[in-house]
């Protein structure tokens, strides 16, 4: 089949709106039907709400508001002509096999041959929504099921059924992994897939065993949450997130569904007092955020915000009580320390664990041939940070069968299968996967998909220092991958910077920067400055700046191409480093902006350099200087941060010709590749000059900061830290018929920066993020 | 002295800036239809006009170069018509009539087209590239003040609370719907169609505006003030013109009067509080007739904020009753530099329609200034 050019979603509501927007993300155009409402006005009405509602929806499903035009909105009486040109139509509708099927009739009658329609089902077998359509529809049909929110989540679970056509559904996994982003996991085709099958299982373990275990809501997030690789919510936390509500329904269909000796059963009851809580919830409007409250909830006394926590065995809110479980702790030291603890917290853990894990292993083959597959669809769907058999192997894959044992406890075949093994296993630079059959198979590296792990197994550095390290990753390519916490920039990561501008002395041609982690960098290290500052060593804090604009002025002007791969946050400091590279390739969830003022500093790596010049020298920005500038000065004196990789363009982060990577596992790839590219005829760029208005901009700049703090809109001291962004932008002391050069510039950032850094509230906001984590306004 | 006359007036619908019908019309395309619709309506033969005066107060981008004499062309004006932009940022259009009279009186030509124009949606008020002069802003500050804290002096200064300023703007809305309702405005209005964009109605204009519609809103200038988005002149787009002619011309030429200009007047004032300078220009401006505010019996004053109209009425004792009796630019808009046009205009309309003897148009103007027109019926 031939590429997917457009495509329908059929549904509206909450899933299918999603989805739409996140096609339309990918840029590919797309066709939004639902039905006709009784008495409706505008007869779609379903679909044009969905999309406003999109608009203003955060988390934004749109990546860009600009994306929502790709979005041809309809009903399905109308508009079923719409979808004669579309490759792929996706079902989104309600959960009812007669009512889909009927769907995929009329759908038979005008969608073209060979298109491809597949169902966003999470419960209904392939084979009851293929009954009776006949071979030629069965053989068109898949399902793609999605996570909620389909921008965000990146597990795509896709199921063949028996007469699906080779070639459609591979086109259909392509699309999902290059065009979506997504981790795409082949399932089987059995209940909950793999996502829903274990997470259903998971959720109603941990509620459960908490209530009958003893330990309060507070106790049970603070082990079934961060010590256990899960999002910090926790499971009554998370409840709250996606609606207590939605509990009973979904573990009612999949009762309905998994095999009557599923241990699924043996955990749903409804008469257990924990139910009727829930139960009693829901009937009274507490079904989480979106409600009165949940498991937690926020209120007012004495005219105080408070925190409480429900009493699973009152019922009654109290006051929130920090979790003090010494297992916690403990976890530390590693998932075994966890569940061997011997207090509450600890048998928790281990509750919870040893049936979540031994349920997965015995879901293998059933659910998948794969572990690796049910490892990525826990980590991508339910974003826990170990899939269930990493997390065996952290735990000794004999160690839990002889516990399991040792309870009299059935141990899983595959369990018993892995004894004396491990299910991942590294050899020789290659990576190995345990197979149902007890042998190893090797894990492939796709050319154009892979990660910096995968291009470091069984390697050693180039070069390496504590917080940043120069890979290897092949046809005379270097990697600069930062390590440091969080990836924050200090003066090894600098160190490692200027080695990385003369790789070309070792025989290396070009360079990419970036890494596996969440996030590309969140900055320079303040708490470096904090600590200089404190001791009035300014001279040092001035040679820290200086020495990073140099590097980054080193990195710009490396005789190689350098190509910047953002993913996650680039903030500060991070953003700097890619604003130096000659080309950006960045995920498209990246984060990107000159964040600075927040701690009352500005960019002085050349941030505030390099935003000036990319809206100068912005063609499709006319009208003289001052629109560019204002765009730059609104970006830095507001910390304007990107939220997502298109945004980062309109902001002129990211240039004409830089990149976007939907898919995480090709953003390396993808930037190894623009790198070689380049090599070929690659000149470093010419250094820069630009006119600037100079002290009439900067108070421009000033007038308007003054009134925003007139209206409330920014502080007395955000108007003081803004006055020396405006003069670093405006070209300090210069006129307009003069050229201001790169190193000017850079001079002016370096003054206005310790101008700054001497301040008392730059200090107090400093010190505010580092052990706050979020700005002051002062 | 040569007896000066406004002999038709004709403006475009007015619409918020951005989100209105107008925004994607050019400015100058706007106004050349205001123009053109003026000398059809007025029937003054082309060929006489002296000059195409246009009043703007940001002259650039699609209103910048000499935008009058491109509005001559694309108004289709015999080339002989000279054309002439003017600047006082939103007495513009007033100051365009004012610079007719006095050429008219010394006998340098004997009709003229005054109009204004203002997209607002389209140049930004302040400009694309404003460039303050840093020294005069270190030193006295008042010269680039913003006009929303002009109004939060004044309502300071005289004490006018933001329920009193309310009031004012619910009563312009109110009276603005009705006029709309009723058709009084039909007549001064242009239809402007540009491709597939047709206007003809105002649409700034929110019928059925409450107090409690206003009494919600935020401050819009300072945080701890009392001026808002709704006791404010919205954002505007529009263009206005007048026909402006010796007495004797329009005698000649069977035009229709509808007032003589009896005397006119500019001053200036402190510019954080320009509000208030209406009340130097209409001193200057009734003492130059032999008149007195009680002599009025229709009232113009245009209304830039509430709280500046309540001042200049406490400081003149102007009645709200006689003024802005179709409504005024709370309600109306203001596209800057086609205001001026639009209240004499409307003055000199209104003189007509309500068989009223004597008229004040008055405005204020950003960095301190006022102005205004008297006029007589003729």
């Amino acid at each position: 089949m031939a590429e997917i050019r457009k495509v329908a979603v059929i549904g509206a509501g909450v899933m299918g709106a999603g989805i739409a927007a996140h096609i339309a993300n990918a840029g590919v155009p797309v066709v939004l039907l639902d039905i006709v409402p009784k008495g409706a006005n505008d007869r779609s009405t379903i679909a044009n709400g969905a999309v406003a509602r999109m608009l203003k929806t955060n988390p934004a499903p749109f990546m860009h508001k600009r994306n929502a035009r790709l979005i041809e909105t309809g009903n399905l009486e109308d508009d079923l002509g719409a979808l004669s040109d579309c490759d792929w139509i996706c079902e989104a509708i309600i959960e009812n096999p007669q009512i889909k099927r009927d769907l995929y009739a009329r759908l038979n009658e005008v969608r073209k041959p060979g298109s491809v329609v597949t169902s966003n089902t999470s419960t209904i077998p392939l084979n009851v929504l293929t009954d009776g359509l006949g071979d030629a529809f069965a053989g068109d049909f898949a399902i793609t099921h999605f996570f909620n929110p389909p921008r965000y989540m990146r597990l795509l679970e896709v199921v063949k059924g028996a007469h699906t056509r080779d070639d459609a559904f591979d086109a259909l996994k392509r699309f999902g992994d290059e065009k979506l982003g997504k981790e795409v996991v082949d399932c089987k085709d059995t209940p909950g897939f793999i996502g829903n099958r274990i997470g259903i299982f998971w959720s109603t373990v941990a509620t459960r065993s908490a209530y009958d275990l003893g330990l309060t809501v507070e106790e049970a997030d603070s082990i079934v949450g961060r010590p256990t690789g899960v999002p910090k919510t926790g499971i009554f936390g998370l409840g709250d997130l996606t609606g207590i509500d939605l509990g009973p329904h979904v573990i009612a269909s999949m009762i309905d569904l998994v095999p009557a000796n599923d241990p699924l059963r043996d955990f749903v009851d409804a008469e257990h007092p924990l139910t009727r809580l829930t139960q009693k919830m829901i009937a009274d409007g507490y079904t989480g955020r979106k409600g009165k409250g949940g498991f937690y909830r926020r209120t007012k006394i004495d005219g105080q915000t408070v925190k409480q926590a429900i009493d699973l065995k009152t019922g009654e809110y109290r006051a929130e009580q920090r979790s003090t479980l010494e297992s916690a702790r403990a976890a530390r030291k590693g998932l075994r320390a966890l569940v061997e603890h011997p207090d509450k917290g600890g048998q928790y853990a281990w509750t919870v664990l040893s049936h979540v894990l031994s349920y997965s292993a015995d879901l293998v083959p059933e659910i998948s041939d794969d572990i690796r597959g049910v490892d990525l669809a826990m980590k991508t769907g339910y974003a826990w940070k170990w899939g269930p058999f990493e997390m065996i192997d952290m735990l000794g894959a004999d160690w839990l069968a002889d516990k399991l044992a040792a309870e009299g406890r059935p141990v899983p075949a595959l369990l018993e299968a892995a004894r004396g093994k491990t299910f991942y296993r590294q050899e020789g630079g290659k990576a190995y996967i345990l197979t149902t059959s007890g042998d190893y198979a090797e894990i492939p590296v796709a050319q154009d998909a892979w990660t910096l792990a995968d291009k470091k197994r069984g390697k050693e550095p180039v070069k390496s220092n504590a917080s940043a390290s120069l890979w290897d990753v092949g046809d005379g390519v270097a990697c600069l991958e930062f390590h440091s916490k969080m990836n924050s920039l200090d003066e090894n990561s600098i160190a490692m910077i200027v080695a990385a501008a003369k790789i070309d002395k070792l025989g290396f041609k070009a360079l990419i920067i970036g890494s596996d982690a969440d996030n590309f960098s969140v900055g320079a290290n303040v708490g470096v400055a904090l600590f200089g500052a404190n001791a009035a060593m300014w001279p040092v804090i001035e040679n820290g700046v200086a020495s990073g604009q140099k590097a980054m002025q080193g990195l710009k002007n490396a005789p190689f191409p350098v190509v910047a791969a953002p993913a996650g946050m680039a903030l500060g400091g991070g953003c700097e480093v890619c604003l130096h590279s000659d080309a950006i390739q960045a995920h498209a969830e990246s984060y990107m902006g000159l964040v600075e003022v927040g701690v009352g500093l500005l960019p002085g790596w050349g941030g505030c350099k390099e935003l000036t010049i990319r809206n100068i020298a912005n063609k499709r920005r006319p009208q003289g200087p001052m629109p560019a500038l204002s765009a730059a000065f609104e970006a830095i004196s507001t910390a304007k941060v990107a939220t997502s990789a298109q945004e980062a363009r309109d902001m002129q982060i990211l240039r004409e010709g830089d990149g976007i990577s939907m898919n995480r596992n090709r953003v390396l790839a993808d930037a190894k590749k623009k790198a070689l590219s380049m090599v070929e005829g690659y000149a470093k760029p010419e250094p820069i000059e630009v006119n600037l208005p100079g002290p009439t901009a900067a108070t421009a700049f000033q007038m308007a900061v003054e009134g925003f703090a007139q209206q409330g809109k920014a502080t007395p001291y955000d108007v003081e830290v803004a006055a020396q962004v405006g003069r670093v932008l405006s070209g300090g002391d210069t006129d307009i018929t003069e050229v201001v050069t790169e190193k000017q510039l850079l001079a002016l950032e370096l003054e206005g920066f310790m101008h700054l850094i001497r301040q008392e509230k730059t200090l107090q906001r400093i010190e505010h993020m580092l052990t706050k984590g979020r700005p002051l306004r002062n | 002295m040569t007896n000066v006359v406004i002999a038709g007036y004709q403006r475009s619908p007015f619409t918020f800036a951005y989100k209105g019908a107008l925004a994607k019309v050019r400015p100058d395309e706007m106004t050349a239809q205001v123009v053109k619709a003026l000398v059809a309506k007025t029937g003054v033969e082309a060929a006489d006009l002296e000059d195409l005066i246009v009043g703007c107060a940001f002259p650039e981008g699609e209103q910048g170069l000499n935008v009058a004499r491109l509005i001559a062309f694309l108004a289709e004006l015999p080339q002989t018509i000279a054309g002439t932009t003017v600047n006082r940022f939103c007495g513009s259009s007033m100051t365009s009539i004012h610079m007719a009279a006095g050429a008219i009186a010394m006998g340098a030509g004997r009709a003229f087209i005054c109009a204004g124009i203002e997209s607002m949606s389209r140049v930004p008020m302040a400009g694309f590239n404003p460039a303050p002069h840093p020294g005069l802003y270190q030193r006295y500050p008042e010269a680039y003040v913003g006009m929303g804290i002009t109004a939060e002096n004044l309502a300071k200064k005289y004490d006018i609370s933001r329920a009193d300023q309310e009031a004012v703007a619910v009563e312009s809305h109110a009276r603005a719907a009705k006029a709309q309702a009723e058709g009084k405005l039909s007549d001064e209005i242009v239809p402007i169609v540009d491709g597939n964009i047709r206007v003809e109605q105002d649409g700034c204009i929110r019928p059925g505006t409450t107090g409690d519609d206003l009494s919600g809103l935020k401050p819009a200038f300072d945080q701890a003030g009392s001026v808002t988005a709704g006791t404010s002149s919205p954002l505007t787009d529009g263009a206005s013109a007048v026909l402006v002619c010796s007495e004797e011309y329009a005698d000649a030429h069977g035009l229709e009067k509808l007032a003589r200009i009896r005397s006119v007047a500019v001053a200036g004032c402190a510019p954080e509080i320009m509000g208030i300078g209406p009340v130097p220009a209409t001193e200057k401006a009734l003492k130059r007739a032999g008149l007195t505010v009680a002599d009025l019996d229709i009232i113009e004053l245009n209304e830039a904020f509430s709280a500046q109209a309540l001042a200049v009425m406490k400081e003149t004792g102007i009645t709200f009753d006689n003024t802005n009796i179709d409504g005024g630019a709370l309600a109306l808009g203001h596209p800057l530099g086609a205001t001026g046009a639009r209240i004499t205009g409307k003055a000199a309309a209104l003189l007509k329609r309500e068989g009223k003897g004597l008229a004040l148009a008055t405005q204020c103007i950003g960095g301190g200034q006022g102005i205004a027109t008297v006029l007589e019926a003729c």
